[in-house]
């Protein structure tokens, strides 16, 4: 080791578990002063060229008769529960009536024992003198994410398209797509595009254009009048579209045609501080989840911005106000010169007004983070120190059936509890080096990381009728394992220094993980690290109710029960939310279940194994 | 022949008439009496679209500073870069194959989204070569107001295999082609109006006069051309430089009408949309609308927006109708027609306006079209910014026909292709490949591959790249909007060329306020750092017992001066 002497003091050790709560006390409170108004800023459209609500709309009039005849169109096929081949030959009829170019693709996904197909159709209207370098999409799915019939939203794309070809002015060709469904079908079209799929399962694309600059999708299911937006904007694995798009559509709808906005299902914000937290908080569970909140979100891993728009509530809005909205909207998209990059990527909204940017939040699970890490260089200096009475070094490791040296033990433990991890060092001692054993630690981390493949396999190949049991039995072999491991290791006949240095291992990797996490996935990284804060503090001890106060609550805040309060969160059962998992890895490539099946549960294991560590060294 | 006979068989017209076109375009049976030769051919496209093709063959004299019909600015560039023979083209929109056919010209007219320029310069060796090359973009940028003199080395290959000289040169072994193209270059009326000035008539007299910028620019697809090249009588006793300036458009001809009414597509009244009757939903608000259902009506006035004033005084004029022979054309009474099947050609009164209207036809008329020897796309694979993949889709339509092609594909320096990654679907379809790798800033990828397609089969052409990182200062403002990649050319073996869209090239790029960001964070970082880190390094620590003696000694040493002075003063 070298630090210099003043570091290694036992002084700052003792401090080190205390820094430890302080990173995460500051680390929450951080993250619950951000809806104030010192912290938070207003939402501002950076990017010059959108000019957003800048142009007059002349979506009405007989353009209203069209899209109600579409309506007919689409209510009709809804009626009759006509096959995606059906529907989407009847709508690539109408998109060739508009002289537009279309293409249809079959996609089929197995995900669980389920099957998921259907048939895309879309259109391609190619900007006059345009040379196919650029494209923005405007999408409805047949069925949305409630699978309902989508019937206003599809028929306004296809009254739109009509439109939208009477028009000279785009720059950029316009992609009127139809899925089948709100999850698969866009998946398969996104994927085809970039030539990323799997033939003959997913089928390619006959007619494709440029680079995909931003995607607008409807959600507009009702032939009644409604109230506002709700603008859906998260994307798979936690990734967010541009700002200025977000800002673009509240701005259009709000300012222009005076049509209110909200997100995150949260509808009559009244921008107080509960309400701001509230959208954060919700805003942070579906970036943490990472799941498809919506057709749009299989778009954002590609860098294609892209958004939902759906009508939400009962007032006094109708198709055409929502049409004008589109058509303002892809007016801004098409005076885009260069791809969105100009507003924030990284950010979290408090309200349709009001966000926080990655700068101000991001120390919040950083903080979270580095709680780990400096526990884990305070066990990598503790492993190195011997123990200042050598009697009591053997007490630990060899001769524990000693009374004497039993009760010196018990004092000391005590003593260690009361200041919590410190070194049994008074500060004045001198420091001895002792060789730390790394193999063993090591080797049983990586036994550990290795076990998570368990999970991982079972959790995305199993039968979804068969998730919820398995479930259940892999909760219980779970907390059962760390006291199996415990007894494995035991075999090693294993010091208190491995203990100590496979915690710190542990804790040094979890650390790690979390703090490149919260760059790309700031509320994963914040969550899974809220979650596993008392990994940090959970060590072998020999006092009974310590060590029961331990197993209850590593029974607590372990990534099974986490699951459980997801579902209880999203009043879904059990099942449907691994379901739901597993779809999203099968179909939507999510990675979610890598982090918390790879990271945060060996992580638990192993603090398990530690808080059984006391209880065995006590019986040796 | 071969040509000719193609040419025949897209244009739909007899060969009695084909005279005036097929003259123009193949040096054989060229007609070298006239000095100035214009025509304008009006084809009904399907799906309510009218390629309108002009036409403008001026022929001048070699070696002579008398120039009559033929452009001065133009001769004296081409021979003070000793050009011998000049293809200049400027493009928009792109060319609808599966709707519109096969292209007019073979595809000759029709350059790369953007500007395209080849050229066979007479010079001794290479270098010489390239240095009459940057003098002949250099020049021609300054006449046509466009940014040619970015050619450059990296934009510039030397295609082997794809493109042929059209002319009869003397000396053909001292020629060397040179080829580059600005996929980027947006074509607009500052490019129109140099190319009108170089016209006898100047855009005042003759077709030329409907070539109005607006109409020009609203079109579909849209096309100019500037061909030069000296060509000569069957027996080679008389040879004389040649230029061919066509424009070529497709309009639209809704979009073309409606902008007559209104500059803005504001809805129709409901009285003048065409309902479905069929489809009433039971109430009196819908309106599901038809299609297709007819032919609409134009004049020439409609769709340029003005008339014909007259014929150009200084040559031929024609003016053709190529539409269904069913479908009813009126023409200003002072000329004639002369109708051939379903080609109607027009002589032009000499001063007044000419003018020519299709009626509405309903329900419309079947509208032929010859489908071309090849459908091609290109597009890109994969995503990310750090590779990426390039799939050229080709199509044979010929049930019978086997189709050799050369695809040439000129990239540029940052688009690092990786040859064996080079696959065909169709096994020992790949003939012959010339293949000239990049050089970092100084010269890009050269790419061509003799092809074989097989009738009635598609051939899928793939390969992989690497993106490079520039230097900040080499990416352009809008570095974010991507690159321009040149489209690539497909030349089949009987003449006839395509060319695919070009493809916009996301390359890693820095957030430019980063730059301005970091040099604050990292001098405030160093200015901090490099502070205590000297002053750790270069003071001694000691302990405090130890101060004394230095102080002692420092204070010896003053005591000493001031023992000095004082002696100095004693001395006085």
């Amino acid at each position: 080791m070298a630090l210099p002497r003043p570091l290694r003091s036992t002084a700052l050790l003792r401090f080190l578990p205390l820094l430890s709560s302080i990173c995460i006390l500051i680390g929450v409170a951080w993250l619950l002063l951000l809806p104030l108004d010192e912290y938070s800023r207003n939402t501002y459209i950076s990017e010059n060229a959108l000019l957003p609500g800048g142009v007059h709309t002349y979506f009405h009039g007989s353009e209203q008769n069209v899209f109600r005849a579409y309506r007919h169109e689409v209510a009709a096929l809804g009626q009759q529960n006509a096959s995606t081949n059906e529907v989407a030959q009847v709508i690539g009829d109408i998109f060739k009536g508009q002289g537009l170019k279309v293409g249809t693709q079959k996609f089929k996904y197995e995900a669980g024992g389920r099957v998921y197909e259907g048939e895309n159709v879309y259109a391609v209207l190619e900007a006059p003198r345009g040379d196919a370098t650029e494209a923005v999409v405007l999408a409805a799915p047949w069925l949305n994410t409630d699978e309902v019939l989508n019937e206003s939203g599809v028929a306004l794309v296809m009254a739109l398209a009509r439109y939208f070809k009477r028009w000279s002015l785009w720059s950029k060709d316009v992609i009127f797509l139809i899925t089948s469904d709100a999850r698969a079908g866009p998946q398969a079209w996104v994927d085809a595009y970039h030539d990323t799929h799997t033939p003959p399962m997913v089928e390619s694309l006959p007619v494709t254009s440029g680079a995909l600059q931003g995607v607008i999708v409807l959600d507009y299911p009702t032939a009644a009048p409604w109230d506002r937006i709700h603008i859906v904007y998260d994307g798979t694995n936690g990734q967010l579209p541009n700002l200025d798009l977000f800002n673009t559509a509240v701005h259009i709808a709000g300012n222009q045609m005076g049509v209110r906005t909200s997100l995150q299902e949260l509808h009559g914000h009244t921008d107080s501080y509960e309400d701001r937290l509230r959208t954060m908080l919700r805003g942070m569970v579906n970036q943490g989840l990472g799941h498809a909140t919506g057709p749009h979100s299989v778009f954002i891993p590609y860098h294609i911005d892209a958004i939902t728009l759906q009508v939400s509530g009962f007032g006094n809005h109708d198709e055409v106000t929502m049409g004008r909205i589109v058509e303002s909207l892809f007016r801004s998209l098409n005076n885009l010169l260069e791809h969105f990059h100009q507003s924030f990527f990284f950010y979290l909204l408090l309200g349709s007004k009001k966000f926080v940017s990655i700068g101000t939040y991001l120390p919040s699970a950083m903080l979270i983070a580095v709680n780990f890490t400096i526990m884990a260089i305070g066990l990598w200096l503790k492993s190195g120190t011997k123990p200042k009475t050598v009697d009591a070094a053997v007490a630990i490791t060899e001769k524990p059936s000693d009374e004497k040296n039993e009760k010196k033990d018990t004092e000391e433990k005590e003593k260690k509890d009361t200041t919590s991890d410190s070194s049994p060092l008074p500060p004045s001692s001198p420091h001895l080096e002792s060789p730390r054993p790394l193999l063993l630690p090591l080797l049983f981390l990586l036994l550990t990381h290795t076990l998570s493949t368990i999970p991982l396999l079972l959790f995305n190949t199993l039968p979804h009728t068969l998730l919820c049991p398995a479930f259940t039995i892999f909760s219980l072999l779970s907390l059962c394992l760390p006291l199996l491991l415990s007894f494995t290791l035991h075999l090693f006949s294993p010091t208190p220094q491995v203990y100590t240095l496979l915690r710190c291992f542990s804790l040094l990797s979890l650390g790690l993980f979390l703090s490149a996490l919260a760059t790309l996935n700031f509320s994963l990284s914040f969550l899974i690290g809220l979650g596993a804060v008392p990994v940090t503090f959970i060590k072998p001890t020999k006092c009974k109710l310590v060590a029961v106060l331990q197993h209850l609550v590593l029974a607590v805040a372990n990534p099974m029960v986490a699951l459980v309060g997801v579902a209880v969160y999203m009043g879904e059962p059990l099942g449907t939310v691994l379901g739901e998992a597993q779809v999203g890895w099968e179909i939507n490539g999510l990675w979610t279940a890598v982090v918390v099946w790879g990271v945060w549960w060996p992580a638990w294991v192993v603090a398990g194994v530690g808080a059984w560590g006391g209880g065995r060294m006590v019986e040796n | 022949m071969r040509l000719l006979h193609l040419l025949s068989a897209v244009l739909l017209f007899p060969s009695a008439l084909t005279s005036f076109v097929a003259a123009a375009d193949t040096p054989e049976s060229v007609q070298l009496d006239n000095d100035y030769d214009e025509s304008l051919l009006l084809k009904t496209l399907p799906g309510n679209s009218v390629l309108a093709s002009f036409r403008f063959v001026s022929n001048g004299t070699f070696n002579d500073h008398h120039h009559t019909v033929f452009p001065r600015s133009l001769a004296q560039i081409l021979e003070h870069s000793n050009a011998r023979e000049l293809h200049l083209k400027f493009s928009l929109g792109r060319w609808d194959a599966e709707q519109w056919g096969a292209q007019i010209w073979d595809g000759h007219t029709g350059g790369g989204t953007g500007v395209e320029l080849w050229a066979w310069v007479e010079a001794d060796d290479d270098a010489a070569a390239d240095k009459r090359w940057t003098t002949l973009t250099n020049a021609l940028s300054g006449l046509f107001c466009a940014s040619l003199n970015f050619i450059d080395s990296t934009r510039t290959i030397r295609p082997v295999l794809s493109f042929q000289p059209e002319g009869h040169h003397a000396n053909p072994d001292r020629l060397h082609l040179l080829h580059g193209g600005l996929p980027r270059e947006p074509v607009c009326t500052e490019n129109l109006t140099p190319f009108l000035k170089l016209l006898p008539c100047k855009g005042r007299a003759g077709i030329s006069s409907l070539l109005d910028g607006h109409r020009l620019f609203d079109a579909q697809w849209q096309t100019m051309s500037i061909d030069v090249k000296p060509v000569c009588n069957s027996d080679g006793s008389q040879c004389r430089l040649q230029v061919v300036q066509t424009v070529d458009m497709v309009l639209d001809v809704e979009r073309s009408l409606q902008r007559r009414d209104s500059p803005v597509p504001k809805p129709r009244p409901l009285d003048q949309l065409n309902c479905d009757p069929t489809r009433s939903y039971g109430s009196g608000d819908n309106c599901f609308p038809q299609s297709n259902l007819a032919d609409l009506p134009w004049s020439l006035s409609e769709i340029f927006g003005r008339p014909l004033h007259g014929s150009c005084p200084l040559g031929t004029t024609d003016v053709c109708v190529v539409a269904p022979a069913d479908r009813q054309v009126f023409a200003s009474q002072a000329s004639a027609e002369i109708k051939t099947g379903d080609k109607r050609c027009y002589t032009l009164p000499q001063k007044s306006d000419f003018d020519l209207l299709l009626p509405r036809q309903s329900p419309p008329l079947p509208i032929e079209v010859t489908p071309p020897p090849l459908y091609a796309s290109r597009s890109f694979t994969g995503h990310g910014q750090e590779r990426g993949g390039v799939q050229a889709v080709i199509r044979n339509p010929s049930p019978t026909e086997t189709v050799k092609m050369i695809y040439l594909e000129s990239l540029p320096w940052f688009m690092k292709p990786y040859l064996h990654t080079l696959k065909t679907t169709i096994p020992n379809s790949l003939v012959d490949l010339y293949y000239r790798p990049n050089l970092d800033r100084q010269r890009g990828a050269h790419l061509e591959a003799a092809l074989e397609i097989p009738p009635n089969s598609t051939l899928t052409l793939t390969y992989d790249f690497d993106k490079s990182v520039l230097r900040y200062t080499e990416y352009p403002p809008d570095a974010n909007r991507g690159f321009d990649i040149a489209p690539a050319v497909i030349t089949t073996d009987k003449g006839y060329q395509i060319r695919t869209t070009s493809l916009l090239l996301n390359l890693p790029t820095p957030d430019f306020s980063m730059p301005y960001n970091t040099i604050i964070l990292s001098s405030t970082v160093m200015a901090l750092a490099f502070g205590s880190v000297f002053n750790l390094l270069v003071r001694r620590l000691v302990g405090a017992e130890e101060v004394p003696l230095r102080g002692q000694k420092l204070r010896g040493l003053v005591a000493k001066i001031k023992r000095l002075g004082e002696g100095k003063r004693k001395a006085e």
